[in-house]
């Protein structure tokens, strides 16, 4: 099997400052791999660069669309957007990074569909209807604006849209930082049962080992902009062998 | 340099020509810079060129851009007609009519035929046009997406690579609202099949004669610094939904003074008990129809 995304020694420096460093990656079809590490350890960086909002200084990314595979470094602008907003789907930290506030729930789930070309207003309200079911919003918020929704509905909201086009390769940065427990959990299992279900392709950055446990397959652990440890999550987090995996493995708390 | 000579051999006979002003009020290098950012315009139906927009005699918003363009295309030879919301008798049109007359010496009219160019606020003339004709149009703001995207350097973009889904989910957002689209003036138009366009706030009643029109359609914004253009006979579409198709439509009434049933009509409130009358907004039309009948 083809992996649907492999990056190469990657690199990104703001400045003199490491963003990371010599970063690899693959991705098979079905696949979660999670991203860890401390606050400044290069997480977000990477998910950045490796999905179009960043500007890696060097390295490789290529991705198998299933016809060809693409060298994402070095595609034109106008096909790099257009594989953002259809191929890829980027689920930000703060949902409101990724909506539309003063668009309607609909609306917002609406917008890929439409810039894929989608011209027929039955259909499209169909689909949003389906994708609201999918992630648990009642349907009569369709027409809702999302600063009327609950930070959790928000987010849930915001993978809809990202998922309405059927990515190939979702990145999501935090999803479930800022909310609380109860709804964190929720979250989780809705991504859960999406991945299972859609068979999707997910990077997921977290400094959650909860979280990572519980939906990746494989585990990169960051540290001052490197990957310090990488392979299958159950084994890493089982059995880790760098010290600094270790400590964050030993420093999560026992309730 | 031609025009000039040929205006200062004519202004000689004309003891009421104002002799301070260039023909037409704009320098020439400026009228040059116009000439090309018109040119390219018409090279590329629909995208926005930038130019260096002149501080002109009258507020921003009273039709600078059309002034400067038309300006920029004026030969003696041509006549002006300017309307404003289709009259030819209001403050705006009557000013720039005078402001012409009074800078470049130059022939005007009121109807519709007999203009080479036509300067207009908000609406497209009833009569068709017809081949070597120019029609102006004054334009506040030249953006289509600006009330959906902020960043001047992203709709740059969104033009540049066809990313045009947002447009739709405003039209999207007006059906879920109203059950019908809502937008009844300045309704976004695609040009030749590429670019998205704000047509100016004329009324979506006019949108389907921007299709394929012999004359040449020119936009100019002042404030905003941008001109964009439709050259003849190019192809103007209306945006719109399979299931919800663009639609012209029109006061079910009849014009009171001519009868017209074609024409777009403006409401009148005629007393206090709340009576009303619809006339046409298009005065030269009217009092054409009337003489012939």
């Amino acid at each position: 099997m083809q992996p649907i995304l492999s990056v190469h020694n990657l690199n990104k420096y703001y400045g003199n400052q490491v963003g990371c460093k010599n970063m690899n990656l693959t991705l098979y079809p079905g696949e979660v791999v999670g991203v860890v590490g401390e606050s400044g350890s290069g997480k977000t960086t990477f998910i950045n660069s490796i999905s179009g909002n960043l500007i890696p200084d060097s390295g490789k990314i290529l991705i198998e669309t299933g016809n060809e595979t693409i060298d994402f470094l070095e595609i034109s602008e106008s096909l790099k957007r257009l594989l953002i907003r259809t191929e890829l789907a980027f689920v930000h930290q703060n949902p409101r990074d990724g909506l539309r506030l003063d668009v309607s729930a609909g609306g917002n789930i609406s917008e890929r569909l439409m810039s894929i070309g989608q011209r027929n207003y039955g259909n499209i309200r169909q689909t949003i209807f389906k994708w609201l079911d999918k992630v648990e919003i009642d349907k009569s918020r369709v027409d809702d604006f999302p600063r009327t929704f609950s930070g959790g509905m928000l987010q849930r909201l915001q993978i809809a849209k990202n998922l309405v086009t059927s990515p190939k390769i979702i990145f999501m940065d935090e999803p479930t930082g800022g909310l609380d427990v109860s709804v964190q959990a929720k979250i989780l299992d809705l991504l859960r049962k999406l991945v299972r279900e859609l068979n999707l392709s997910v990077v997921i950055v977290s400094h959650d080992l909860a979280v990572i446990r519980l939906l990746a397959d494989k585990i990169i652990v960051m540290k001052n902009g490197e990957a310090v440890e990488s392979g299958l999550c159950d084994q890493v987090l089982d059995d880790p062998q760098h010290s600094y995996t270790q400590l964050l493995v030993s420093s999560v708390l026992q309730v | 340099m031609n025009n000039v000579l040929k205006f200062k051999n004519k202004k000689t006979d004309v003891a009421a020509q104002d002799e301070i002003y260039n023909f037409a009020y704009l320098d020439e290098n400026t009228k040059r810079m116009i000439r090309r950012a018109l040119i390219k315009a018409l090279c590329i139906p629909g995208y926005q060129v930038p130019f260096s927009s002149r501080e002109m005699p009258m507020p921003y918003g009273w039709g600078t851009g059309g002034v400067q363009v038309t300006s920029s295309c004026l030969t003696t030879d041509d006549v002006i007609k300017v309307i404003d919301q289709g009259a030819d008798d209001t403050t705006n049109a009557v000013s720039i009519r005078n402001f012409f007359k009074k800078t470049a010496n130059i022939e005007t009219t009121e109807k519709t035929s007999q203009a080479s160019i036509i300067q207009t606020r908000h609406r497209i003339p009833e009569e068709k046009l017809k081949e070597k004709q120019i029609l102006v149009y004054q334009v506040p703001i030249p953006e289509p997406l600006a009330f959906l995207e902020p960043r001047y350097q992203e709709t740059k973009k969104m033009h540049a690579l066809s990313e045009y889904g947002i447009m739709h989910v405003k039209l999207y957002e007006d059906i879920t609202k109203n059950g019908h689209i809502e937008t009844a003036y300045a309704y976004p138009v695609k040009t030749n099949d590429r670019y998205i366009m704000d047509p100016s706030p004329i009324p979506k009643f006019d949108n389907p004669k921007m299709n394929n029109n012999p004359a040449i359609q020119l936009f100019g914004a002042g404030r905003e610094q941008r001109i964009y253009a439709i050259p003849p006979y190019t192809e103007v579409t209306s945006l719109d939904f399979e299931d919800y198709p663009f639609d012209p439509s029109k006061a079910p009434h009849k014009c009171s003074i001519c009868g017209s049933n074609e024409s777009f009509l403006d409401e009148i409130i005629t007393d206090d008990d709340g009576n009303r009358s619809f006339i046409c907004s298009d005065t030269n039309y009217c009092n054409q129809r009337m003489e012939n009948n």
